[in-house]
């Protein structure tokens, strides 16, 4: 079972099929070109099944993430073969951000990973570019650390976070 | 975790289980090889890892997907069988990959047939399709023993696959292709010839 992570205001849970429509508009918009898209509907329909298949394959991954009930993003730990080392990482769905919500998600999936998963550290990588991420993990107090070039996407900034014990 | 409980499948010679972590080595090594061309493949390492993780999540999504097959005896892995429907496919497809060392031994056969069975007996699908890539020979050949026929009025994924139509519960239930499709997996199971050595021609 995927755990379920309340916040303040959010709510992070396991991704399932409901899912699927986000996913597609996400995919298919601009704004995930920072991520490996844009994505045709079928590759976005896998992209879903591969987020779940990742928390069988890791024993965590990323939750979807709901305000109010509504889905605003896909938000948690990711680490398929061949990424550097696990990473926080967060896409927030259209019209969800500049409300702070990748920030707490973000927030909830480290604790959740040096809390109970037992990580002694974490990075995020963020693509060129893409300023609103960065912002993100800055103001989750990680800082620059170095480059990184994956096959796929590119050059990746990757971003330290703070260890457990100097939260 | 994460996903729902797999059925567990179990034939003469074969116990069909959801993807596992552990047998990740195995699919990777195929998916990564030449023996994938028809699968969209070979894959890069990433992307191989990335649909290991979704035929996983497939089973969450749908309900149904692909088994991981092992040899019931030794447990290893030998490939792959059951159900794909991602997205935009037009029909529940039937599908199936043999890692090469393992193939020529009618395993992709047994463990299909099972697959098919199971989805018409447990979760009511009254039909299937498989499509296939019409240089995939092999493949070819084993939808035509599971009795499947070219559908060319039925709409393919992407126009550059043939689809093959399997026989529907109704018409597979007491047939002579059930019949022959045992007899056939009963011979590579308890072969009624079995030569010495190696043929010379």
């Amino acid at each position: 079972m995927i755990p379920t992570l309340t916040t303040e205001r959010l709510t992070l849970r396991g991704p399932d099929a409901r899912d699927i429509p986000f996913l597609r508009d996400f995919y298919a918009s601009d704004r995930s070109k920072f991520v490996g898209g844009p994505k045709t509907a079928e590759d976005a329909w896998r992209q879903l099944a591969t987020e779940i298949g990742h928390w069988t394959l890791c024993g965590y991954g990323r939750w979807i993430v709901e305000a109010d009930g509504v889905q605003v993003g896909l938000i948690g730990l990711w680490n398929p073969e061949g990424w550097p080392e696990p990473e926080i990482g967060w896409d927030l769905f259209d019209g969800a951000e500049g409300k702070g919500y990748a920030t707490e998600a973000a927030r909830a999936a480290r604790d959740y990973a040096y809390g109970t998963l037992g990580w002694s550290t974490a990075i995020s990588l963020v693509a060129p570019g893409n300023d609103g991420s960065a912002r993100v993990a800055e103001r989750l107090g990680a800082v620059k650390e170095t480059e990184f070039d994956h096959a796929k996407f590119g050059p990746l900034t990757i971003y330290r976070h703070p260890a457990p014990e100097a939260l | 975790m994460g996903h729902r409980d797999i059925p567990v499948l179990e034939t003469g010679r074969l116990i069909l289980r959801g993807p596992e972590p552990e047998d990740y080595p195995n699919f990777k090594a195929t998916f990564t090889s030449y023996r994938a061309r028809f699968m969209g493949g070979p894959l890069n390492p990433y992307e191989t890892w990335m649909l290991y993780a979704a035929e996983i999540g497939h089973w969450e999504i749908r309900g149904f997907g692909m088994w991981m097959i092992h040899d019931r005896v030794t447990d290893e892995t030998l490939g792959m069988a059951g159900g794909w429907q991602p997205a935009v496919w037009p029909e529940r497809e039937i599908a199936w990959i043999i890692w090469p060392e393992k193939a020529g031994k009618g395993y992709a056969l047994e463990a299909t047939n099972a697959a098919r069975q199971f989805f018409y007996d447990e979760q009511g699908w009254d039909g299937a399709v498989s499509y296939i890539d019409p240089k995939n020979l092999d493949s070819i050949r084993l939808a035509e023993r599971l009795g499947a026929k070219i559908d060319k009025a039925a709409k393919s994924i992407d126009g550059h696959d043939v689809v093959y139509r399997h026989p529907t519960a109704a018409e597979l239930k007491d047939s002579q292709i059930a019949d022959g499709i045992a007899l056939e997996i009963g011979h590579y199971q308890d072969p009624l010839f079995k030569p010495k050595g190696w043929a010379i021609d």
